[in-house]
Formats: C-alpha cells, sequence, structure tokens
C-alpha cells in the first residue's frame, strides 16, 4: 500500500497522490470481528431536489427508505449517496466512510451476546467529531444517526451489523 | 457570564480542534483580548506539543493476540455465569416461598438482581440494537436516543448541529474493502475493482483526515 502513496507524503500531513490501480493484496489479513454495511443518505421532501446519486440499497437493505420515513418526518424521499461495507477490525480501529463529509470511525469491542457486537463509535464531520457512544449493534436492528442539515433536507447516518 | 470553567472547557476544545469555525473564531478574538487566558493557552499549546513529541503516537500492544484472546475468554465466562444465574432463578420460581426463610434484605438483594439481569437481558440478547452512553464534545449538541419499533432501528439524533452550506456538494463513495496499516495509520479505501479511493490519515491531532 505504500508504493501507492507518492514519496512526497511525511508526517501525514503532506498531500497524496496515487496512481487509480489495483492494490496489492496484503501478506496477513488482520483479524476481524465481524463486518458493518454503513451509508450517508439525504432525506428531503422533495423527489426534484434529489442529488441524482445512483447508489442502490444492498438486497438485505431494500426497505430502507420505508423504515427512515417511520422515524425522520416528514421527509419522503431517501436517497444514499454513499456506501461502504467494512470489516470491524479487532486490533484496529475500522473506518466507515460513505462519504468525505460524514464518516465514522468503530474500535471493536468484542462480542455481545445474541450474535451482536459490542462498539465505540465516532462519527466525524470531516477533521470535527460530533458524538462519541458505546453500542451494541446486531444485524439486522440498524442505527439510525440524525445529521446535520443540508439543503432542503438532512443528512442522515445508517449503520447495519452483517450476519454471520 | 463565562466561569473559569467555560473557560477551560472551551480551551480544551480549542487546543483538540473541536470547535465549529464560528466558535473558534470567537475564543480567538476572546483569546486576543484576555492575556492571563492566552498565556495559559500557550503554555497548554507548548506541554501538548512536547507530549506529542516526546510520546509515540501509537504504542503496540505487547502479545496483543494473547490479550485478545484472553478477553474473549473472560466475556465467554461472564456470559456462561449469567445464563446460569438465569436458569437457576428460572428453577428457583416454583419455590419462591422458600425466599421467605431468608433475610429480607437478602430477598429484595436477590429480587432486585432478578429483574436488572430480566432487563438487561431483554436490552442486549433480544436482537435489538443498543446505545449504552453518548458524548458530543460541542455543547450545543445534544444527543437523543429512542428505539423505534416501526422502523425497527436505534435512533440517534444529533441536534444542534450547524448545517451544511447548501453550495457544498457532498460525493458519495462506495467502499468495498479497505486496509489498515498501523505503522503509518492509513487506511486505505478501495472500490469493488480494487482501484483507491480515498486514503484516511490521522493528522498530529489524532483528526481523521480523507485524502483523495
Amino acid at each position: 500500500m505504500k508504493a501507492l502513496l507518492c514519496s512526497s507524503f511525511v508526517l501525514l500531513n503532506s498531500s497524496f497522490c496515487f496512481a487509480q490501480e489495483p492494490a496489492p493484496v496484503p501478506a496477513k489479513k488482520p483479524a476481524t470481528d465481524g463486518k458493518v454495511w454503513g451509508a450517508l443518505v439525504y432525506a428531503t421532501t422533495d423527489a426534484a431536489k434529489l442529488t441524482g446519486s445512483t447508489e442502490k440499497a444492498p438486497e438485505n437493505q431494500k426497505d430502507l427508505s420505508g423504515r427512515l420515513g417511520k422515524v425522520f418526518t416528514p421527509y419522503t424521499h431517501f436517497e444514499i449517496i454513499g456506501q461502504h461495507v467494512q470489516d470491524v477490525f479487532r486490533e484496529y480501529e475500522s473506518w466507515v466512510v460513505p462519504s468525505r463529509d460524514l464518516f465514522l470511525k468503530i474500535d471493536s469491542k468484542g462480542p455481545a451476546a445474541g450474535g451482536g457486537m459490542n462498539l465505540h463509535l465516532q462519527v466525524w464531520r470531516e477533521q470535527q467529531v460530533l458524538v462519541k457512544t458505546d453500542a451494541v449493534l446486531h444485524p439486522g436492528s440498524p442505527l439510525f444517526i440524525g445529521g446535520p442539515k443540508w439543503r432542503d433536507g438532512q443528512l442522515l447516518f445508517v449503520l447495519d451489523l452483517a450476519k454471520k | 457570564m463565562k466561569t473559569p470553567s467555560d473557560e477551560n472547557h472551551d480551551l480544551i476544545r480549542w487546543l483538540d480542534g473541536e470547535m465549529t469555525a464560528d466558535e473558534r473564531r470567537a475564543f480567538e478574538a476572546t483569546l486576543q483580548n484576555d492575556p492571563e487566558l492566552a498565556a495559559e493557552a500557550e503554555s497548554m499549546r507548548q506541554l501538548s506539543e512536547s507530549l506529542k513529541t516526546h510520546l509515540p503516537a501509537e504504542m503496540p500492544v505487547p502479545h496483543a493476540d494473547f490479550f485478545n484472546s484472553q478477553i474473549q475468554v473472560r466475556i465467554a465466562q461472564m456470559e456462561l455465569d449469567e445464563a446460569r444465574e438465569r436458569e437457576k432463578a428460572a428453577e428457583s420460581t416454583a419455590g419462591w416461598l422458600s425466599w421467605l426463610r431468608m433475610p429480607w434484605l437478602a430477598g429484595a438483594a436477590a429480587a432486585a438482581f432478578a429483574i436488572a439481569g430480566l432487563v438487561w437481558t431483554q436490552n442486549s440478547s433480544n436482537g435489538t440494537s443498543t446505545i449504552a452512553s453518548t458524548y458530543t464534545p460541542n455543547p450545543s449538541v445534544h444527543a437523543q436516543v429512542f428505539h423505534s419499533s416501526d422502523a425497527q432501528a436505534t435512533v440517534l439524533m444529533l441536534d444542534g448541529l450547524e448545517p451544511v452550506p447548501a453550495e457544498k456538494k457532498i460525493v458519495g463513495f462506495r467502499v468495498h474493502r479497505a486496509e489498515s496499516d498501523a505503522e503509518v495509520a492509513t487506511t486505505t479505501l478501495f472500490d469493488e475493482n480494487g482501484s483507491v479511493l480515498a486514503v484516511v490519515a490521522l493528522n498530529a491531532k489524532g483528526q481523521p483526515q480523507v485524502l483523495k
């Protein structure tokens, strides 16, 4: 991976440049505790205001708009702007980044009873942490996060633990 | 009127980069008019820089695999103990009158334990996600947590956030997988074709930067 970073990468603050080439497969995959799906969603009442994103919800999230509509009233249209399937690393922090504007940091705290997972979550808006939280996530029981207002609607974050 | 503890809180948030742009401007204006606070800020900044210089940003956990395995063993033991407690409580339900022979306080404590265990079990192991605690560094932001049965989801509502400017274009990613490199504290995000979408790197303050 380091080969992808240009030589001007110094102390993490330098500018990055890299070629859009497939990365080499790592020699050893780090241990994981599970997998999550995260999405950044734009909620609005006006279909004409949607961004035109072509992102589709995965098969197991087909009723996502309906479920979001039950919580985030008065919004009627929910558009996925970005999505991210991420392994939850056991020993390292994991980042769920469906967009560079709003993203999540996850630290695994190990398995929970009933097939769930104990997690420490941080919601970041660029370089500002919005909330830090300890949560127990179960597959099929997503976490909906109501984020900042944008345009005439609101940005939402959805996080769901994948079934093993 | 701000109290000294408010100022300390603001100072820490300023040093940690947790202020919004407006808050930062206001606080820096305050610093210019308050030499004492400015001196304290400079002193804390130097201390912070010194710590960052002399302490490594990340320290490897010695024998991390063993440490993790021991934690998992302990969690498994606790879950087993709790399951046994529940079984014992269920078995003793038929003979609950025998509690009357126990000292009153011990009986009440046992009942409270059983009820607490039941509540804990319902919340944590019935397949419903839960949130145990929240902390919002910005005091004007409030986190509200509730469960929506209709949506079958747990909701964390953040009120008081600054709106994202309407003219800002928000571009999404479709991230298929990521690789972390602990040595340089970066995570590289890949699309489904294996091409690099972005790199998440931590700056000197420990804040993430998504570099594209």
